[in-house]
């Protein structure tokens, strides 16, 4: 093989180059998804029901602005909010708004029903302050729902269509706005505006993560490689795969989400890999053997390495193509994007690095390269192989310990699906949100459809309890609903005290008969969020003032308790229930790639170590990993969301190798003839040096995770650099000491083919990683 | 001499088309009629093709002083059938409103200053469904006034206060030049947008030139939703007692 590669070196060249190239330019076509409904399958119930929903109440996402001030009844704001609220009126691109100056106060005044606007007039003295206040705190469509109810802030709320884009309609609220400044402090917020900054911020992270990922690797290559001819056959290898997966995004008609910002990523950390491997065992073979000619020497490199990269690389992928399992739709195409990328990195890897080898070899080969042992990092190396020979018992039973009490912590593991979240604190969009959740109501809605004559008064009436009891559920911020608007509309025909004030009329003529009467005085449009025009659907939305996955559990819990012998038909949907199905699919998705992964790695290595015992053992430290970090993300409050939920299987996927790594080390040291203990010094001293810098350098490229203006990614790049130290300790300390402990039968069978054969004689398998991080060692 | 030609397509135009204002209230008189009772069945199209219909009954009585009594019945759907409501509509003053509600056995004033405000929850407004006061608004010919045998009349309300009061900035009247019968209207937003027509679709001629509506859609053309009032059973001969119009009658 190694001849064809030099015979058509130009042509893999060529075609690695042209592939990666073409596949780059389509970049630029990627498109960003903010919607985090597109997250979760189409076919999925919530969804379903929130579209009927919306496509007879119009979408409920609604934009809220903010005017904040110490108090907001002065004349000066409240001319501010009018003057906003006219031009907001006059868009397009929004469809109905409920602000001050909209909500109106149903009377009943001297025998007369009088639906007047709750500001009439601005008030000019404090004495018409005062009655105002009074006003609000009475009046349930304007207490904390456009004031809140301690008057330092009061709010305008619109529900956006889509006859213009959304960052269309945004610009325009923004302009507007600005073009009416005021003593107000004035904040924006609600998921049109999180879905615009989490756009921006993606394009932003994507301009500054990726390059700054580039450059840590190409330092820690130039640390580890030494040259830069040597640095750039591997870093080319991370730049072609990652160009070819990502281009991918557009070629599949996908669009890049919060988490497709982890592809990139991941290629730099893992892709260069199996180059580093390359590059640095050509340039140890070139030291050793200088005089041969480059073909032997090739023949030499590929033939010893082709084996352990390839397993490597299959291990890897099957680690990540565990994310297929996910019903998480970003989360299944980052494993297609990864996967694919590993897949050409090891392609590459196998291919075009002998070519360019082929070519640049001579030039390079003794450029590099001195043996140099350093005192610290060998020292810590040996205590540490000494300590694993002695006390191998002790190592595994402390670990195991370690893993119970660090394990215990995944009781504590909270799911969070909640976009706001994903915003620093001191973020003026969390900031806004936290407002709006804190004193008015939250932005977040569950939507409840009933289909049916609502002017029943059983439906009014079995409406009216639903209302009542959910607005008493902790985390719920208000209730709107048809059955609401009747009370307020039988306060206008009956006096305080009489029988049928605030009550639902007992008969549908009733009923009928009083929406005729607000139909006389008000506008049907103050209601056409609660009932459609034939009084055949009504629509009950509830607000949450805490939209955590608990409350929605909890609220829909008590929905379907409610609606269990409703005399009507019941859809159920809305933003926040689509995303504690998200949050469901999370932990399915956690499970099933969990799983999917763990067992596909087990097999693999029981193939590679020709043993089940071997699989079992090498799959040890991954499944303390995956405790671990899981309990570490339990007792630091880290939630799984979208982006965390990706850990698993991308962890399995690179924390293998070092399994692999270490276990091929051992056997080879083994059958040389040595003694476990002896095995086992050796194997730390070499493989283990090469596994500690190769963790460093997967950790150093995940880093630039913490450059992200998500909060969730930055978790993400924290909790990758965990997991990663977590099976780094696991093959170098775990894994040596069970195998000195156990000594099981399959470490000490023939491992490599016939093929490596001369290699394994030579004594280096595995050693070659070795060589690479000599230099490192040198500096360390 | 220069002066007299450029005054010349003046003194031309203003020969040709008699006053805006004259037309307007010409028009207004001819649609004037002293009492009349009618089947008036409204229908109301949402743009998702969904559809309200009401059928009431109508009587009218105008008075010479510019007031005008209305007393309407519900006779469809079956659910506020026996609902009725009494309207009084003063051009001065504020409309005066009762609704008597027979299931809930009560009767309520309703209070309103917005003639712009919807008439039954349709596209058409108080103010359409009766003769606004001509001293209300301005009215001038259009560019295009005179030409396709149309009177092209452009009302703008006197004051901001009266915009308010209508609902609109502008109303642009399409008049027959021949029986001065109004045959569409259009109705500009503040922002100086046409937001809504009126189109006369059918008339039902009476005595002396005078004529009534019979058939007229509206169109909102920002909601995209439709209204279209019917009238049937016209009796324009009908006798009416000043004594109809009254609270008790509503109850009875």
């Amino acid at each position: 093989m190694t001849a064809r590669i030099i015979k058509y070196r130009w042509v893999i060249i060529g075609i690695c180059l042209l592939t990666g190239i073409s596949f780059g330019l389509l970049i630029p076509f990627s498109k960003t998804d903010p919607e985090i409904r597109n997250y979760v399958p189409a076919s999925m119930k919530s969804r379903i029901e929130t579209d009927k929903i919306e496509n007879e109440f119009g979408v409920q996402d609604m934009i809220v602005i903010l005017f904040c001030d110490s108090s907001i009844l002065t004349s000066g704001n409240l001319k501010q909010i009018k003057a906003i609220d006219r031009d907001f009126s006059r868009l397009p691109g929004v469809s109905s708004r409920i602000s001050p100056f909209t909500v109106k106060t149903i009377k009943n005044s001297e025998g007369m029903m009088v639906a007047d606007p709750l500001i009439r007039k601005i008030p000019s003295d404090s004495s018409e302050v005062t009655e105002l206040t009074k006003e609000i705190l009475s009046n349930r469509f304007a207490r904390d729902i456009v004031f809140s109810s301690d008057m330092t802030s009061a709010s305008i709320t619109a529900t956006i269509n889509r006859s213009e884009t959304e960052d269309i309609t945004l610009q325009k609220v923004d302009s507007i706005i600005g073009a009416h400044p005021g003593d107000a402090r004035i904040l924006s917020g609600g998921l049109p505006y999180i879905r615009n900054h989490i756009m921006k911020d993606v394009n932003r992270d994507a301009m500054i993560i990726v390059p700054i990922a580039l450059i840590i690797m190409l330092l820690v290559l130039k640390f580890t490689l030494g040259d830069w001819r040597s640095v750039l056959k591997p870093f080319t290898v991370v730049l072609l795969s990652t160009a070819l997966s990502m281009g991918l995004i557009p070629l599949l008609g996908w669009k890049l989400s919060i988490i497709s910002l982890l592809v990139p990523i991941i290629l730099v950390a893992v892709a260069n890999n199996y180059g580093i491997y390359l590059v640095a065992r050509h340039q140890e073979i070139s030291l050793k053997n200088g005089n041969e000619p480059e073909g032997s020497i090739l023949k030499e490199l590929t033939s010893s390495l082709n084996m352990p990269i390839l397993f490597s690389g299959l291990t890897t992928i099957a680690g990540i193509l565990g994310l297929l399992t996910h019903s998480i739709i970003p989360a299944r195409q980052v494993g297609i994007l990864a996967a694919t990328g590993v897949t050409a990195a090891l392609v590459m890897s196998l291919f075009f690095i002998p070519a360019l080898i082929s070519l640049t070899g001579k030039k390079t080969r003794n450029a590099n390269l001195k043996k140099v042992k350093n005192s610290w990092f060998d020292g810590f190396l040996n205590r540490l192989a000494e300590m694993i020979v002695k006390h191998p018992g002790r190592i595994i039973l402390s670990s195991l310990i370690l893993t119970i009490i660090l394990s215990s912590g995944i009781l504590l593991v909270k799911i969070e699906t909640n976009q706001e979240k994903y915003f620093p604190k001191n973020n003026p969009l969390r900031q806004a949100s936290d407002v709006i959740n804190k004193k008015f109501g939250g932005s977040q809605t569950i939507s409840v459809m009933v289909t049916g004559d609502i002017k029943s008064p059983e439906i009014m009436k079995g409406i009216d309890d639903l209302t009542m009891q959910l607005e008493d559920m902790n985390g719920v911020g208000g209730v709107f609903s048809i059955s609401q608007a009747v009370r307020e509309m039988s306060k206008g025909i009956y006096n305080e005290g009489e029988r049928g004030y605030n009550q639902i009329p007992p008969s549908t003529e009733g009923i009928a008969q009083m929406f005729e009467l607000y139909n006389m005085s008000g506008d049907q449009d103050d209601f056409k969020q609660l009932m459609n025009l034939d009084n055949s659907k009504a629509h009950i939305l509830i607000r949450l003032s805490n939209p955590e996955n608990k409350v929605i559990n909890e609220v829909k819990e008590k929905i379907t308790a409610l609606t269990n012998d409703f005399p009507a038909e019941v859809t159920v949907g809305g933003y926040a229930l689509i995303m504690a199905d998200f949050a469901g699919s999370i932990i399915r998705g956690q499970v099933s790639s969990l799983i999917f992964a763990l067992v596909t790695v087990l097999i693999l290595l029981a193939i590679i170590f020709r043993s089940l015992k071997g699989g079992i053992i090498g799959s040890i430290p991954l499944a303390a990993s995956i405790l671990v970090v899981f309990g570490f993300m339990g007792f630091s409050g880290i939630a799984l969301d979208g982006a965390t939920a990706l850990l698993s299987s991308i962890m399995i996927g690179v924390g293998v190798d070092f399994t692999i790594q270490y276990m091929w080390c051992f056997n080879t040291q083994i059958r040389k003839g040595l003694s476990y203990a002896d095995a086992t010094k050796a194997s730390i001293g070499t493989i283990g040096r090469s596994i500690i810098i190769n963790a460093i350098s997967v950790m150093a490229g995940f880093s630039a995770l913490m450059f992200s203006g998500f909060t969730s990614i930055r978790f993400f790049g924290y909790l990758v650099i965990i997991s990663i130290g977590s099976c780094l300790i696991g093959a170098i300390v775990l894994i040596p000491a069970i195998l000195m402990k156990f000594r099981p039968g399959f470490i000490e069978k023939k491992l490599s083919n016939s093929k490596t054969k001369k290699h394994e004689k030579e004594n280096d398998l595995i050693n070659i990683t070795s060589a690479a991080f000599t230099r490192v060692g040198a500096t360390a | 001499m220069i002066l007299s030609i450029l005054l010349v397509p003046l003194l031309h135009v203003s020969a040709q088309q008699p006053d805006a204002g004259q037309i307007m209230s010409k028009s207004r008189d001819l649609s004037l009629i002293g009492s009349m009772s009618a089947t008036i069945n409204l229908s109301i199209l949402e743009k998702s093709g969904a559809t309200r219909n009401r059928t009431i009954a109508m009587t009218t009585k105008s008075y010479p002083d510019g007031l005008e009594k209305r007393f309407i019945k519900f006779i469809e759907p079956a659910d506020v059938r026996g609902t009725a409501m009494l309207v009084v509509d003063n051009k001065n003053v504020m409309d005066e409103m009762w609704i008597y509600l027979p299931a809930l056995k009560k009767t309520r004033r309703i209070v309103s200053s917005e003639k712009g405000k919807s008439f039954m929850s349709s596209e058409f407004s108080n103010a359409d469904m009766s003769s606004p006061a001509l001293s209300d608004f301005v009215n001038k010919h259009t560019a295009t006034s005179g030409s396709n045998n149309q009177w092209i009349i452009e009302s703008i309300p006197v004051n901001e206060d009266k915009a308010d009061e209508y609902g609109y900035s502008r109303k642009v009247t399409y008049i027959s030049k021949d029986k001065y019968q109004i045959l569409k209207m259009e109705f500009y937003n503040i922002d100086n947008e046409l937001f809504k027509t009126i189109e006369i679709k059918s008339i039902f001629p009476l005595q002396d030139g005078k004529y009534m509506i019979k058939n007229m859609i509206a169109s909102n053309l920002i909601t995209n939703r439709k209204s279209e009032i019917l009238f049937s059973n016209i009796n324009e001969q009908v006798k009416v007692d000043d004594s109809f119009f009254s609270l008790q009658n509503l109850e009875r």
